[in-house]
């Protein structure tokens, strides 16, 4: 009860500071921890779930865009937090949400591909304002044609615009994993870019 | 120049090519703000409240329905005396008996039959008989001829029976761990699934899993069963390890060996070295459940198999797996279970 207390505490005092940071007040704020914004969702706080939902949107967006079509993965993101928000009071250590987090999303994504044809080339990948580049809705279909252990990592730096550091933080994967994962997946993204678009399912079934 | 720069990992230095990628995906970037769950659960709310209320309707329905085949039970030749017709009536699952007898509470109930089991109420079919339940409005089951069956527990946290004896299937739609049926030697938690569960005069208890997972715990032990697979629960020794239902004839009888010895001695280490040769990508959730099931130099060699037949997740460190703690084996179990469900496990 403590431990919840002092969340919620630490939580409002973050969101004050923020507020006060908004309206042009200096008040030194301190960021709340994962941990205290956890312990304050799991204490009814909805302004610490939207705090955790500001911070973990966009790694959540990556998972899931790298088996939905882009077309449909704001829709699962939001089906993978109001999951979250009626699951957070099972999480039994809060320090684990990040891992959590990204896990509920990837069943969520995989529950969406079942329903759906493999993505890699689907049109509702166009299916966003504004409508994508040939480049980008290239590129992106080559990302989600590499190795599923690079995907991810890649989606989260070149498309949410997560550095390395913020990866680490966000996924609970340790930093020196997280750089193996960008140089090596960035390698094989660059020569299967350079090598041309790889065929569509059509193409491939003509032959 | 920078020779620590490294614009991939922290934007550090510059490299062009890499920024006009960044450029052209940007695009597809998420910006948008929480649609926020609390007010979506009040919307869920009243759904729920217009589902509870058609529910109740066909509660009504079926009361009203009884009235026949109550009149019928109370003039049949197996006709039950009055306390016995407290099946036909209350709260509880409603059931239909097809092609023979049953008997609920203790009251006779012919083919056709419809009544209501209650809670602490046993439903007993005799051979040739089945009943037809439904779950709350979760499910439904099927219990099989010579069976018997208690409704240990209704509510909004949880739907529990007893299965004292003889075979059931199940499918249940429902969160995780909702519904639970309670064998002589464990417990059959649902995960979401459609399983096959019986039991014998023994007590011994067999699970066969068909759609999602179940569940199966007892004595301290659980046992991961996912679809396609089955597991054997003995009296005193609790849930076995589950195997797949189509697994080669080899593999099946290393499994059991392997149980039988309690994963002690050499026995068991024979067994477990046969695993260990014959086990496929398909065999993945055999090998997790082995994980807590070993120790020392046997888990390692069964950590080491997993890890080569399937993709770990980067936050699933070793020593934790060979620590066998329980968040990163549930993480791993979680990320197998995923992998497993878009077929990538399908052949052996």
């Amino acid at each position: 009860m403590r431990s919840a207390l002092a969340a919620l505490a630490a939580v409002a005092s973050a969101l004050e500071a923020g507020a006060a940071h908004a309206q042009g007040r200096a008040v030194p704020a301190r960021e709340a921890t994962v941990d205290e914004l956890v312990i304050a969702v799991q204490g009814g706080s909805r302004g610490a779930f939207t705090g955790l939902y500001e911070r973990f949107h966009r790694v959540v967006h990556a998972v899931v865009l790298a088996r939905v079509p882009a077309g449909d993965a704001g829709d699962v993101v939001q089906e993978v937090f109001a999951e979250a928000w009626q699951r957070v009071s099972t999480l039994r250590e809060p320090a684990a949400f990040p891992g959590w987090i990204v896990t509920l999303a990837r069943h969520r994504a995989v529950d969406h591909a079942r329903r759906r044809r493999p993505p890699v080339d689907d049109p509702a990948d166009l299916a966003v304002s504004p409508p994508p580049t040939s480049e980008a809705v290239a590129a992106l279909r080559a990302i989600r044609a590499l190795p599923e252990t690079y995907r991810e990592t890649l989606l989260m730096r070149l498309v949410e615009g997560l550095t390395g550091p913020e990866i680490a933080a966000r996924t609970g994967m340790t930093p020196k994993s997280v750089r193996v994962h960008l140089h090596r997946g960035m390698k094989l993204l660059r020569k299967r870019l350079e090598a041309g678009p790889a065929p569509t399912r059509g193409e491939r079934g003509a032959r | 120049m920078n020779d620590d720069a490294d614009y991939l990992w922290d934007r550090s230095g510059d490299d062009p090519e890499l920024a006009r990628l960044e450029r052209a995906l940007a695009g597809f970037a998420h910006d948008a703000p929480l649609r926020e769950p609390w007010r979506r659960r009040r919307r869920g709310l009243v759904v729920s409240a217009l589902v509870v209320a058609a529910a109740a309707a066909v509660v009504l329905a079926l009361a009203l329905g009884r009235d026949r085949p109550r009149a019928e039970l109370a003039r049949g030749p197996d006709a039950a005396p009055a306390g016995a017709l407290a099946c036909a009536g209350g709260d509880g699952f409603p059931f239909q008996v097809r092609g023979g007898l049953a008997r609920c509470d203790g009251g006779a109930a012919p083919d056709g039959a419809r009544g209501v089991l209650r809670v602490g109420a046993w439903l007993e079919t005799e051979p040739g008989a089945t009943a037809d339940l439904q779950v709350a409005d979760i499910g439904a089951i099927r219990l099989r001829a010579a069976s018997r069956l208690r409704l240990v527990a209704s509510g909004p946290d949880q739907h529990r029976l007893e299965l004292a004896r003889g075979r059931l299937s199940a499918q249940v739609t429902a969160p995780p761990r909702l519904f639970v049926i309670d064998t002589p030697v464990g417990a059959a938690v649902d995960l979401g699934c459609a399983y096959d569960l019986s039991v014998d005069d023994a007590g011994r208890t067999h699970l066969r899993v068909t759609a999602g997972a179940v569940s199966l715990e007892g004595r301290g032990h659980a046992a991961w069963v996912p679809w396609g697979y089955e597991v054997d629960a003995e009296p005193g020794r609790g849930p076995g390890t589950p195997r797949r239902s189509d697994a080669p004839e080899r593999l099946r009888a290393a499994v059991l060996a392997f149980d039988a010895a309690a994963g002690e001695g050499a026995a068991a280490g024979a067994a477990l070295s046969v695993i260990l040769d014959d086990a496929g990508a398909a065999d993945a959730p055999l090998l997790w459940n082995l994980l807590p099931r070993t120790a020392g130099g046997d888990r390692a060699a069964v950590f080491a198999r997993l890890d080569e037949l399937t993709l770990r997740p980067e936050w699933v460190l070793d020593e934790a797996v060979l620590a066998a703690e329980p968040v990163a084996l549930e993480r791993w179990r979680q990320s197998l279970e995923g992998e497993r469900n878009v077929g990538a496990w399908d052949a052996p």
